[in-house]
């Protein structure tokens, strides 16, 4: 899971015209100096919420996880969280997380969708829905203590039909709501930042509609497979390019399916084998060509944050099926991680274990860390004006710094909710050392 | 380059500690070319205002924290002290200024008008344009005029930060010290005009400079002659009422300043009659020198900036003259190999074309064998099938996973096995030759699998007296990866379009080590094989050249091969062709000066072989690094245009080889991404072995590894395995 980006303002088309330009400014947080805004982006993916550390899979013949695959996750999870907190548009050139995100998401329900699909999407549900109820519990808490009245909200459809869109909280079936003037509240001002914290809510809805329509898609691409994997690039030509909008979270919603559907399906395709099929000079050097197709159309559509894909469906879905293609073309089928990159085997299996708690968090913790930041110029020795320059120079670095404690903190308060939704023992802090490994094996097995 | 020495290859696990080590310096060098490079082209995008250009203007702004003295005052403002003063020109006294400056073709222009009418002025200049006309700068300061500065590279300040506005200044003044030895108090910002004109955004600015000790100069009139409004308009415009002294606003640079100039041919004489002076503005204010002369590390400095631009500057002109030179290289062969290619194809294919008398008698077939177990029994079973009566030899090269008794087990009448310690691949040839009964040898690789009919093909030309060798035509077997599709690709055209057209041009630079056949009688003269360099297949062939022998292409006589896998042997395998090539043409080099048929392979052969392959590859990358440059600071869509059709030049000439190859045409899909990709590793291989040979450093035997992985297209034989792979060169 990767991506979070508030309904309405991200990778979607942003159809509804009021939002407020995602994240920007958050010249209320940062108090004193009047430079050094913090840029965080909420237009953007975020993590795969089902990054299934334990899905019990029918595999019985491949004990252990694909740590390629995990390693994939692990770097979408942090892309994302680097992404919204520095706004570098060329992040979502460099590496498409939820592109990525989705295509991870989709092999695994296509191996899990060997068991009977009813059940498998009651799992799936299941394992996302209580770690995010926890913590839209604690976002409308915030909001209605900020002075939010959803029946009262204009931006919702005003009177009682924004409370009902509160069900979203309940079963993201479309974005959660929030206000787009956020009120202040304790550290929390600037009035963005609820559009931070709720934003990237999106993913889950993206997810959930994923999750429901895959028994239907498996069932397509396998009668036939090709058609079935482009035809999300030809519907995100029709409704990511305003030749047909499609008014308010509906529409959003149909077009982050259309973006990432493909990559979903490659999902499938990369369970199923048939990657392996298609001679790798011909997957490549067409994958070469759908991303040259991305670059270009991007080219031509950029928006106010420049060469951000996240802003421009059609080519976040063609350079995110490209790079897709490729990465799970080369996919080597890790045992366990080679060479240096087994320093970082703890650090990747604790991100998947806790994918869905550092997705879900990430944003509002970011928030967070700006007012920390503040706190650092009101230190004695910060205080000329030198100080004062080398903190606005690297304001982003220290919120950079912050967030991953934070980030650990809440693994450490949250985190077990992920396991009790998937029926496992809640541990604390899952990396896969020893103490924590075996369980994590003996589920799987 | 490399001596002749017979150097006994040394046991293996010397020679790859010896290539670990010198990796890094083999990295670093062709690194650093490209670093100086790429600075070099940014330096150059920096002074051409490529990048870090900012062309936004600040929009109007209220003026209420302007002060009143200052938007009713003179135009020249002084806030060097917290109070802010304007002072105004005295009448009968003119200042012309010329901004945006120096230009190199307005700018002398102006300068000799000033100097016939005997007037001075001040030239507000740029940094990028001092960086590179500093000859102009000098010119003005030598004159008397005086300079000022109009910043780096001309943004509307009042966007700006302090930092940049530092910056602004400071490089600005950086390149007129290092222009003319001085530096300026003189000061005009980008896109103003007159002190009425201040605001709440630019007026803190001004301000902000003063602090830092410059006089902000505006105007009293400006000429407007960016409009290009007319001789008779700039004059009006420019003319201050009442005989009252101004400061005139001009432009020596941005465009076609012709008006200007004849303007200003008539508007000073004029002028002068009406009792003006024009001086420059410390004359006019009866106030010392703007100009204070810098010495010191400031002025080197300064001296070194300028140089370092300079050098930037005619780099990128040698830059464009080699990128025309090898434009026009790569369109000549382009042209020349599908022409002679063409030519080859039809006479070779001709209704009854035949090169003699069939040859019908038997050959021998030489097998050079190290660690080959994988695939030897491939081999030597493709070999079982020739149409062609053979004996075969294995020549077993101390090979230490039972090769040679694998062929024994197979119990083959005709099929002889020769053991030898491990000597290298050409003193196994020279065995396997010693040893041959006929007359006639082909020469294969352990891996390598024949058709029937390869052999039989192979021979033919033989039936011409005059044909000393006859190269085959490798193909690669694994062509399903990426990288095995780029060689396919390269292999196609290498031999379908280079190969004719050297046979035609009659300088085939290299039989391939996969397949090929030779006269006994023709390499007996010669010494055989040599390990002078290493490459001893295009060591050989040259030789022959230079006997008097014909070596020609045989089209039909299909080996297939299998390619490296990965990058490192690849990287390994391309290194020691090129370098062994460079070799080769060092070792032949007194052909040049022969006299029959070596000379006229030395005058002809060796001079087209080493512009194509060695000269013409090292130039190459300009094309690469211009396409970079212009896709981040240039005009982004003619280059991408223009890349393209360089990509449809080659895309035709690989069809056109395919299509005479008989190739499916799919694999060229992949063409776009071999020429982003597989091109650049090339160059650096090749920029390595220049590297080497420039050193004397001599390269290192390297065994690929092989994954045996080629399922053979040709009766269900797979060639793959490992050993003598990197000798084999199959393209030109």
């Amino acid at each position: 899971m990767t991506h979070g980006h508030p309904t309405g303002a991200g990778p979607v088309p942003n159809p509804a015209g009021p939002y407020p330009p995602a994240y920007g400014t958050h010249t209320g947080v940062a108090p004193g100096p009047a430079h050094a805004f913090p840029r965080q982006q909420t237009a953007e993916p975020a993590p795969a919420p089902s990054p299934e550390p334990a899905d019990p899979p029918a595999a019985p013949k491949k004990p252990g996880r694909d740590r390629y695959l995990d390693l994939l996750r692990s770097v979408a999870l942090v892309r994302v969280v680097v992404y919204h907190l520095f706004g570098w548009a060329w992040l979502s050139i460099v590496f498409p997380s939820m592109g990525v995100m989705f295509a991870l998401a989709g092999s695994l329900m296509a191996r899990s969708l060997k068991r009977g699909a009813w059940s498998v999407i009651r799992g799936r549900l299941r394992r996302l829905l209580p770690p995010m109820w926890l913590f839209g519990g604690v976002a409308l808490t915030l909001l209605f203590l900020s002075g939010w009245n959803p029946g009262d909200d204009p931006d919702q459809g005003g009177g009682s039909w924004g409370l009902v869109k509160l069900f979203h909280y309940l079963v993201p079936i479309g974005a959660p709501p929030y206000p787009f003037e956020s009120g202040d509240l304790g550290v929390l001002t600037g009035g963005t930042w609820a559009d931070d914290a709720v934003g990237p809510l999106w993913y889950l809805r993206a997810y959930l509609w994923f999750v429901l329509a895959s028994p239907l898609l498996l069932w397509a691409f396998r009668r036939a497979p090709w058609p079935t994997l482009l035809a999300p690039l030809g519907l995100t030509a029709v409704v990511g390019t305003g030749l047909v909008t499609i008014p308010g979270e509906t529409g959003n919603a149909v077009t982050d399916f259309a973006v990432y559907g493909s990559c979903w399906v490659l999902g499938f395709a990369h369970q199923d084998g048939m990657l392996k099929q298609v001679p790798r000079y011909i997957s490549v050097s067409g994958a070469a060509f759908v991303m040259a197709f991305g670059l270009w159309w991007a080219s031509g559509h950029l928006g106010d944050e420049g060469w951000d894909l996240n802003n421009i469906p059609l080519a976040q879905a063609a350079w995110s099926f490209g790079f897709v293609v490729i990465l799970l073309q080369y996919s080597p089928s890790w045992r366990e991680l080679p060479g240096r990159l087994a320093n970082w085997d703890k650090l990747v299996t604790l991100s998947n274990n806790r994918a869905v708690t550092i997705y879900l968090w990430h944003n509002l913790l970011i928030a967070l860390t700006f007012p920390i930041v503040d706190l650092l110029y009101e230190l004695p020795f910060m205080q000329s004006e030198r100080g004062v320059e080398a903190l606005n120079s690297t304001y982003e670095l220290w919120a950079f710094a912050f967030v991953w404690p934070l980030i650990g903190l809440v693994i450490l308060g949250t985190g077990w909710v992920e396991d009790l939704a998937a029926k496992r023992r809640p541990r604390l802090w899952p990396n896969g050392s020893k103490s924590s490994r075996p369980k994590a094996r003996a589920h799987r097995s | 380059m490399a001596s002749p020495s017979h150097r006994r290859r040394a046991p293996r696990p010397d020679r790859r500690g010896a290539l670990r080590r010198r990796v890094p310096l083999r990295l670093l060098l062709p690194l650093l070319v490209l670093v100086a490079l790429a600075a070099m082209l940014m330096l150059r995008g920096y002074v051409h205002s490529e990048i870090l250009a900012d062309h936004r203007i600040q929009k109007p702004a209220p003026t209420t924290e302007v002060p009143e003295d200052i938007l009713e005052g003179g135009p020249v403002i002084d806030a060097r002290t917290g109070k802010a003063a304007t002072l105004s020109v005295p009448d009968h006294r003119l200042v012309l200024t010329f901004d945006d400056g120096p230009d190199p073709t307005w700018t002398p222009k102006v300068l000799d008008v000033l100097k016939k009418h005997d007037a001075h002025a001040v030239f507000f200049v740029t940094g990028t344009m001092t960086s590179r006309y500093p000859d102009l700068v000098k010119r003005m300061v030598d004159e008397g005029h005086e300079v000022g500065l109009h910043t780096f590279n001309h943004p509307d300040l009042a966007l700006q930060s302090k930092k940049r506005i530092d910056w602004e200044l400071s490089q600005n003044q950086l390149a007129i010290t290092g222009a003319a030895g001085i530096r300026t108090s003189l000061f005009r910002p980008p896109y103003s005009s007159f002190s009425d004109a201040m605001d709440n955004e630019s007026w803190p600015v001004t301000q902000y400079i003063g602090s830092r000790g410059y006089l902000t100069v505006v105007n009293n009139t400006d000429s407007e002659d960016w409009k290009r409004p007319g001789v008779d308009e700039i004059i009006r415009r420019a003319t201050p009422k009442d005989g009252k002294g101004a400061i005139v606003l001009m432009h020596d640079s941005g465009g076609d300043r012709s008006q200007t100039v004849a303007a200003l041919d008539r508007f000073l004489p004029d002028l002068k009659d009406k009792g003006y002076e024009f001086d420059n503005l410390t004359e006019a204010l009866d106030a010392p020198s703007a100009h204070s002369p810098v010495t010191g590390p400031e002025l080197w400095k300064g001296k070194a900036w300028i140089f370092l631009v300079q050098a930037s500057e005619h780099i990128t002109d040698v830059l464009v003259v080699g990128l025309a030179i090898i434009g026009t290289l790569v369109i000549a062969r382009f042209v020349l190999m599908l022409l002679l290619s063409g030519a080859h194809a039809r006479r070779v294919r001709r209704k009854g074309f035949r090169w003699g008398p069939p040859v019908t008698q038997p050959v021998t077939v030489l097998v050079p064998a190290y660690n080959e177990a994988k695939c030897i029994e491939n081999t030597v079973t493709s070999l079982m099938a020739s149409d062609h009566p053979i004996e075969v030899l294995v020549i077993d090269d101390g090979s230490t996973d039972g090769t040679a008794r694998i062929v024994e087990a197979m119990g083959l009448p005709n099929v002889r096995v020769i053991r030898q310690l491990n000597a290298g691949k050409p003193a196994a040839l020279n065995r396997g030759l010693a040893n041959a009964r006929y007359d006639i040898v082909v020469m294969m690789d352990g891996d390598t699998v024949f058709e029937p009919s390869t052999v039989r093909e192979l021979v033919q030309p033989f039936a011409d007296p005059k044909v000393g060798a006859v190269a085959g035509n490798a193909k690669v077997g694994n062509k399903d990866s990426l990288i095995g599709a780029w060689q396919h690709i390269e292999y196609v055209m290498g031999f379908n379009l280079d190969r004719r057209m050297y046979d035609i041009l009659r300088c085939m630079p290299t039989i391939p080590g996969a397949v090929g056949a030779f006269r006994k009688s023709a390499l007996e003269p010669i010494g055989g094989m040599s390990d002078d360099t290493l490459a001893e297949d295009t060591d050989v062939t040259m030789a022959l050249h230079r006997a008097g022998w014909r070596v020609v292409y045989a089209e039909n006589a299909r080996a297939w091969t299998e390619a490296p896998e990965t990058v490192q042997q690849l990287w390994s395998q391309r290194y020691r062709w090129s370098y062994g090539t460079m070799q080769a043409i060092w070792k032949h080099r007194r052909a040049l000066v022969d006299k029959g048929p070596s000379g006229r392979f030395g005058r002809v052969g060796l001079p087209f072989v080493s512009l194509f392959m060695i000269v013409a590859p090292l130039l190459a990358p300009l094309i690469d690094v211009f396409l970079l440059y212009g896709l981040v600071f240039g005009p982004t869509q003619q280059t991408i245009l223009a890349w393209l059709g360089v990509l449809a030049i080659q895309a035709v000439c690989a069809a056109y080889a395919f299509r005479l190859d008989k190739e499916r045409m799919t694999h060229l899909i992949s063409l776009p991404l071999q020429q982003i990709l597989y091109r650049q590793l090339m160059y650096v291989v090749l920029l390595q072995s220049w590297i080497t040979a420039l050193t004397g450093g001599r390269l290192r035997w390297q065994k690929l590894r092989r994954t045996g992985v080629v399922g053979a297209p040709v009766n269900g034989a797979v060639p793959g395995g490992q050993a003598y792979q990197d000798d084999r060169r199959p393209v030109a």
